[in-house]
């Protein structure tokens, strides 16, 4: 038996992982010993599933390794460590943690940092991010139940952060997003206008097209309240940051990797780095010049690079690009999008179902992007139609297997 | 609505009818007096010279496509009808009507059919001192009026379905056209932004100066200044800025008038003698200012005055432009239909920006179509006309509805095979199967149907299905009673 190879693994989140999980139940031989370096105090854990923590989840039932993982000869973590430095050169990581990490391979799977809008007052005690099981850590302890809580951003995991801190806190949420609809990556105007209509009744007060313009401090130097660029002012003395996410590639520069345009590391199609013996994964790559910031992407990348490191050829198609599937984590509002929701497909055409009364929160929106020849599914959007979304996926790329009315309704109704 | 059963009144004939008005309501009022046998005179008297016109068709006038001697309606068998004679006056107490020329005519029922003008928006600079429009500016309801339109630049006010159709037909005539519209794009009552800016992109397409969200500020000497600042230069400046009921006889008279002269379900004014159709007349169960509603009251009058039951439904409320080259109807009440939502059953929308179609439909819980917009979709506009027209329930499957059986021959075909009681022409109430019977008497072109059946002769908007019906008719000479759905329709797996 030859000595392994060293795979050094910068970040210890969900991807990070993934490729020790894959990596280990297909390396037989024993090629690679795997040290990976995470920051977090705390071995990878379900970082999806946050939001249960709210509701009281136990770091146990977030955690990902099992045992065998745990007491593998040829995995070592070292968590509360983060790295600081790549020598190209010298084939070393430096670490907080004393001397340099040599490495034969290197992944980056840093992630991404929540996003704070660049406004007086924003790091004040009181605002808070929502990336981490520290941050969630921090909200609950700072959470009063019936008092005004203020989330700046209303896309995907805003809407969702600002429900459970309703359901599960019994705060009162307001929700301040810039864009003058919700959602504006993943929905339309008349399905963000559905669901606005769904949240309010649920309890959630929301402020669209209006950005924020400062957070306010009392005497003491704490958050007492927001103001928003219409002048509006919400008093509150808890803010949460979910509004969009930050590849975290601080370590491109010294160690003299590319950024994409929007940063991220620069990676192909293979998740290859410029150099040989780099690759990335996860939130922090720019496949191609675009970052993902969700998980199913960053575990295809995992896989891709685990094969890599066992001599599977880096050729062929590379990964497919981007085919979203979102679903919005609030009970009750079935909200989906997915594929081509904006009809951005040259030729693309668009039909959309709308049942029940404007303003009531049982009104229903279907809408479908076809090809031009109106037989192929390229996209949907969806409110209310939580049966239809599973089969309009497994529909998505292939001709319309029946009538629109049939996959969204079920039977015909005549 | 319930001003289609009537009470018969053997016992109080109509008598002698006096209608004061000879646009297309009077004169379709005369000529249904006659076809359902009124036994007293008629006489039909109207200020405008000339002959008796089809208003709907001066833009074709205005376009050159046709002549004004075009225009021109039959003279209706059995009515008196006097041009160039301006009623002044009512007496209803003896019950006679005078005119400018010193006329002066008994009647036993007296009908108003005075229509309405075109209302001149209040912008400073229209008139002079002495309260006349200046030179170049006129409305357009008359031949007159089209005869008013000289020069190579006009603007048009206003872009509701008159305007959009004078701007089209003066950029077809080869004048430099622009459309001043205070809405944010043309025909905003009717239409929702998606149907709206595909019309606006057509417009412009024909080379027309669209200014929407702007309004007339100032007329000055050959200019026009607007809100914004902006100026457009003039040599005639035509206002489609919407229509005022004629109601001074009415008002003069001392009969009930709010916007238009109030009537009843049988058209009654609140003098039981004075009956009042068409544009001048109010109804809450019509919508104002279309033919299709006028024709409707002078049928219904006609068989009223004459002792007929009612003649069945009348068609419903329907827009269709007088636009080359773009198929755009709607159906319904506008209004009704804003964004998505009516207050119950679905919204289907459909939606192809790079080929121009748009459709949206209010469906009601029942499946019905309540309203629809449709835009670059002629056969799907045909097809949901007589599902609307006929309130029958709309087939499941809209997408193969709105695009035929071509683009989903995979489906069962949903176009629904056409009755022989359909409405082919809805101005004359002509069906397939009087269409049909024609032909085989030997009405074998659409002039001669035309003469035979009065098919093309209102709007103008079913000549296309009536070639179609004659071209089928030619080739298989099979009655249209037992029409068949296409054959690749059936050819798709039924
Ligand atoms: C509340 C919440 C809900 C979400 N819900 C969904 C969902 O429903 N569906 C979905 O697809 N995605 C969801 N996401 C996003 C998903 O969690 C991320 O896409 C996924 O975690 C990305 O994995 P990653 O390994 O690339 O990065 P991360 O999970 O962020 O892990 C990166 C790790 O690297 C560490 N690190 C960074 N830099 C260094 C350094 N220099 N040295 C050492 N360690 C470092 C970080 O501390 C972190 O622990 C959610 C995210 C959140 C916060
Ligand atoms: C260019 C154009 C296109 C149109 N297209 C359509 C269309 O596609 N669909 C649609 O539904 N509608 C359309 N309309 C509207 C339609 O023309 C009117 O609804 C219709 O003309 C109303 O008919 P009417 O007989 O009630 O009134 P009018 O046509 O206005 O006729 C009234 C007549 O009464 C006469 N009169 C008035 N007062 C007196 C008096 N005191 N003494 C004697 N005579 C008098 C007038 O001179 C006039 O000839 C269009 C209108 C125009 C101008």
């Amino acid at each position: 038996m030859t000595t392994p190879q060293r795979l050094v693994i910068i970040g210890y989140g969900m991807t990070a992982h993934r490729l020790i999980e894959d990596l280990r139940s297909r390396d037989r031989e024993g090629c690679w010993r795997i040290t990976v370096v995470g920051e977090e105090p705390r071995l990878a854990y379900n970082r999806v599933a946050l939001t249960d923590r709210l509701a009281g989840a136990t770091e146990r039932d977030l955690a990902l390794a099992g045992p065998e993982l745990l007491g593998d000869p040829l995995v070592e973590s070292r968590t509360a460590t983060r790295a600081t430095g790549i020598d190209r050169a010298s084939r070393t990581v430096l670490t907080t943690d004393g001397a340099p990490l040599p490495y034969d391979a290197l992944v980056l799977a840093t992630g991404a940092v929540a996003f704070r809008p660049p406004v007086p007052g924003a790091d004040l005690p009181g605002c808070l991010p929502y990336r981490t099981l520290a941050d969630v850590d921090a909200i609950r302890s700072a959470a009063v139940p019936g008092e005004p809580v203020v989330v700046v951003g209303g896309g995907l995991l805003g809407l969702e952060t600002a429900e459970a801190l309703r359901r599960h806190l019994g705060m009162r949420p307001y929700v301040v997003e810039a864009a003058p609809r919700l959602m504006p990556a993943q929905l339309d105007a008349p399905a963000a206008r559905l669901l606005a209509v769904r949240l309010r009744h649920a309890g959630l007060r929301l402020h669209c097209g209006v950005p924020l313009r400062c957070v306010e401090a009392d005497a003491d130097g704490r958050v007492c309240g927001v103001r928003l660029e219409d002048g509006t002012r919400i008093a509150t003395r808890l803010v949460v940051f979910s509004a969009g996410i930050r590849p975290r590639d601080d370590l491109a520069e010294p160690a003299g990797l590319a950024r994409g345009e929007r940063g991220g590391f620069l990676v192909d199609g293979h998740c290859r780095t410029p150099a040989p013996d780099i690759w990335a994964v996860g939130d922090c790559a720019a496949l191609r010049g675009r970052c993902h910031g969700t998980v199913a992407p960053g575990y295809r990348m995992a896989e891709a690079v685990a094969g890599q490191l066992l001599g599977a050829p880096a050729e062929g198609p590379g990964l497919a690009a981007d085919e979203t599937d979102t679903v919005l984590k609030v009970p009750g509002t079935e909200v989906a999008s997915v594929g081509d929701a904006h009809a951005r497909t040259p030729g693309a055409v668009e039909l959309s179902y709308t049942q029940g009364a404007q303003g009531s929160p049982e009104t229903r929106y279907a809408k479908l992007v076809l090809d031009s020849d109106a037989r192929v599914l390229l996209g949907a959007v969806l409110v209310g139609h939580g049966r239809a979304h599973p089969l309009l996926r497994s529909v998505l790329g292939r001709e319309l297997p029946s009538s629109p009315e049939h996959l969204l309704l079920g039977e015909p109704r005549r | 609505m319930n001003g289609y059963t009537q009470r018969i009144q053997p016992g109080r004939p109509a008598g002698d009818v006096v209608i004061v008005g000879g646009g297309p309501v009077g004169h379709r009022l005369a000529e249904r007096l006659h076809h359902h046998g009124h036994q007293g005179t008629v006489t039909l008297l109207d200020a405008e010279p000339g002959h008796a016109y089809h208003r709907v068709l001066l833009t074709s006038v205005l376009d050159g496509g046709l002549d004004p001697a075009d225009l021109e309606l039959p003279p209706v068998p059995g009515a008196r009808g006097r041009r160039d004679v301006r009623v002044t006056g009512v007496d209803r107490r003896r019950q006679r009507v005078g005119t400018a020329n010193g006329e002066s005519h008994r009647y036993d029922t007296l009908v108003l059919a005075t229509g309405a003008e075109p209302r001149i928006p209040a912008v400073p600079g229209m008139h002079t001192a002495s309260g006349r429009l200046i030179d170049g500016i006129t409305g357009l309801r008359s031949l007159a009026d089209c005869a008013r339109v000289r020069g190579e630049r006009v603007v048009v006010l206003g872009a509701g379905p008159l305007g959009v159709e004078t701007a089209v037909a003066l950029r077809r005539s080869g004048r430099d056209v622009s459309l001043v519209h205070p809405g944010p794009h043309p025909l905003n009552r009717w239409l929702d932004a998606t149907a709206g800016d595909l019309l606006a992109r057509h417009l412009v397409s024909l080379g027309i100066r669209v200014e929407t969200g702007r309004s007339a500020a100032r007329v000055e000497a050959g200019e026009l200044v607007l809100d914004d600042g902006g100026l457009l230069t003039w040599d005639t400046l035509v206002c489609c800025t919407g229509t005022e009921p004629r109601t001074e006889l009415a008002r003069a008279a001392g009969l009930r008038v709010r916007t238009g002269v109030l009537v009843d379900g049988e058209m009654r004014t609140s003098d039981p003698h004075v009956r009042a159709v068409g544009d001048c007349a109010e109804h809450p169960g019509w919508f104002p200012g279309l033919l299709a509603s006028g024709w409707d009251q002078a049928d219904l009058l006609a068989r009223t005055l004459t002792g007929h039951r009612s003649g069945g439904r009348r068609p419903r409320t329907v827009l269709r432009l007088r636009v080359p080259g773009l198929h755009l109807g709607v159906l319904g009440r506008p209004g009704l239909h804003r964004e998505a939502g009516a207050a119950e059953g679905d919204v289907v929308t459909f939606s192809d920006p790079s080929r121009g179609r748009y459709a949206t439909l209010a469906v009601d819980p029942a499946g019905r179509l309540s309203s629809a917009v449709l835009v670059g979709l002629p056969q799907a506009l045909a097809t949901l006309t007589q599902l609307h027209d006929a309130r029958r329930p709309l087939p499941d499957d809209r997408l193969a509805l709105l695009l035929g059986e071509t683009a989903v021959g995979r489906r069962t075909s949903v176009l629904p095979p056409q009755d022989a009681d359909t409405v082919l022409c809805r101005c004359n109430n002509v069906t397939a199967l009087t269409l049909t019977g024609a032909w085989q008497n030997g009405s074998r072109s659409l002039r001669a149907l035309a003469d035979t059946t009065r098919v093309t002769t209102g709007c103008g908007t079913c000549a296309d299905q009536i070639r179609e019906l004659c071209a089928q008719l030619a080739t298989a000479e099979k009655p249209v009673a037992r029409h068949e759905p296409p054959v690749d329709a059936r050819a798709s797996g039924r």
